[in-house]
């Protein structure tokens, strides 16, 4: 069974990784590479017990473009989220033994020193018949 | 595969294999598996057996019978199977005498040549050459191009249907027709490389072993073709790949030419592609790939920004640019403009970059801008420069570097 790890974060956190000064300090080169490292290290070890699917980080939300239609016809807009609004910013997918299993690893993705942070766990459909039952 | 030596000597291996096989029974895309599977079993056995006397006529042994263990799993198929039955004396599973010259030694050529063909897309050609030039795994490519396996599974067997569908000849083409099938061998050993040295999004990433990989391909065409050209890219990726130890700093961010240490680039790879660029422009077949590695010879030799030839570099690009008229290569002419001529010189030619679509939102522009700006005395305006540019780039690192110079600014 396959779950996805879905990870979030703002305009704002972004801008702090970026160096960015604003309304959140910006992240010092050292935060930055201890937490590149711990990412590092949560996929090294989840490849090594074969449950690593697959993982990928996003840009920032203002590089992020909405598709419309409107009169048959697309409409794009840029940056359509607000600074503060909570975004998927990357995703782990792994295959695991159970749903318990992936809330474990999904923990790791957790800030400890982050108060509030979290990120979601969920099952991955197997195919469209599950949906029709 | 954990020792070194056995892998180098696999992927050196990978493509005489593959190519042998090819050349005696056809078969591309079921020659390519029946290689790798072969690869796989000298990988396994060979780091505790150490390789036998001949590993090349091991390896193509061994990937015969899986070639005809998987033609004749092709049920439907039985009438090729009986065709490669008929081929296949015994003898020729053994390697030839070792006083016969090798008849197959351009079979890399031939293989990478038939990788890169044009009717391919260049995710297909790229991922194909990766694997049956590079012997690469199908995984180790996905990994490096940061796409799941699968993903990059569909993209090779798709190019080896085409290439099995087209009935291409294995054979390197000739006249015209190789000058155009080599321009295509270059550019996809370019998008290796480049994709080995700068990573468009996201985190730094680690992928010294594409850029290595490139840099071997690129030396096996020079030697191969003795093509200007080749031998041009060859010198470009060396000169370019040197400056690597240089190129991040402790904690992983971006240090831009000009502040780079250069006592830590390395000399031994500067010297051979200078050699090489020295000993391909005389021969009056220049073209693009010799003119850039000439404009990396120039910054490689000088030991400061200041003390570099910014005048012979600025003749250059406008070479390049008569070749081929590409707006990167005016963003990168007008910096060197400045630097010969002043910053306002460079700095109209940017503004004017402004008209070009392609170019005028690219964050390299906002960069080049307000690096000018800052030579120019124009603080303020430079430092929305660089804010300006920090907000188009996609990549963290250059974001934070771009962030720090307008900090620095006040």
């Amino acid at each position: 069974m396959k779950y996805l790890i879905m990870l979030y974060g703002s305009q704002q956190d972004y801008d702090a990784m970026a160096g960015r000064p604003g309304d959140r300090p910006p992240m010092s080169p050292e935060q930055l590479a201890a937490m590149h490292a711990h990412m590092e290290t949560v996929h090294k070890e989840l490849a090594e017990s074969g449950e690593l699917v697959d993982a990928q980080g996003l840009t920032a939300p203002v590089h992020a473009r909405r598709v419309r239609l409107r009169g048959g016809a697309p409409v794009v807009t840029d940056g359509p989220y607000a600074e503060t609004q909570e975004v998927l910013a990357g995703y782990t997918l792994v295959e695991c033994a159970s749903f318990d299993r992936a809330t474990e690893i999904a923990a790791r993705f957790v800030n400890p020193d982050a108060e509030g942070e979290y990120v979601d766990v969920r099952p991955v459909l197997d195919g469209v018949e599950e949906l029709q039952g | 595969m954990a020792d070194p030596a056995v892998e180098d000597l696999l992927r050196a291996l990978a493509p005489q294999v593959l190519g042998a096989l090819v050349r005696r029974y056809g078969h591309f895309d079921t020659a390519e598996d029946a290689t790798q599977e072969a690869l796989l079993a000298a990988a396994t056995r060979w780091p505790d057996t150490g390789p036998p006397d001949d590993p090349k006529a091991w390896l193509i042994t061994v990937a015969s019978r899986r070639l005809t263990d998987l033609l004749r799993a092709e049920q439907a198929r039985r009438r090729r199977e009986d065709t490669v039955a008929r081929q296949l004396p015994a003898d020729r599973w053994l390697a030839p005498p070792a006083d016969r010259p090798p008849v197959d030694a351009d079979d890399s050529l031939i293989l990478l040549f038939l990788c890169c063909h044009p009717s391919l897309p260049p995710a297909g050609q790229i991922g194909l050459t990766l694997r049956a030039v590079g012997g690469l795994s199908t995984a180790e490519v996905a990994r490096a191009f940061l796409v799941p396996e699968a993903t990059m599974t569909r993209r090779i067997t798709r190019a080896k249907q085409r290439i099995r569908d087209s009935g291409l000849p294995f054979a390197v083409p000739a006249g015209e027709e190789r000058a155009a099938r080599l321009d295509t061998v270059l550019h996809v050993l370019y998008l290796i490389f480049n994709e080995g040295y700068a990573s468009t999004a996201g985190e730094q990433l680690h992928r010294t072993d594409l850029r290595a990989e490139a840099i071997r391909l690129a030396r096996l065409l020079h030697r191969r073709t003795d093509d200007p050209e080749a031998t041009g890219l060859l010198a470009l990726m060396l000169l370019t790949d040197a400056r690597t130890p240089a190129r991040t700093g402790p904690d992983g961010s971006l240090v831009p030419m000009a502040e780079q240490d250069r006592r830590r680039w390395r000399g031994e790879q500067i010297a051979e592609g200078i050699r090489l660029v020295g000993a391909a422009l005389p021969r009056r077949a220049v073209g693009p790939y010799q003119l850039q590695a000439a404009i990396a010879a120039l910054h490689d030799e000088a030991p400061s920004v200041e003390a570099t030839d910014w005048p012979q570099i600025v003749a250059l690009y406008e070479m390049l640019l008569a070749l081929h008229d590409n707006p990167v290569v005016r963003l990168n002419h007008a910096v060197a403009v400045a630097m010969a001529r002043g910053p306002r010189a460079g700095l109209a030619l940017l503004d004017a970059l402004g008209a070009d679509r392609r170019v005028a939102e690219d964050p390299r522009r906002y960069a080049a801008r307000a690096h000018l700006l800052e030579l120019a005395g124009e603080a303020d305006a430079a430092r929305q420069a660089y804010l300006a540019a920090a907000r188009r780039s996609m990549n963290v690192a250059q974001q934070r570097y771009l962030h720090s110079r307008a900090a620095r600014l006040g």
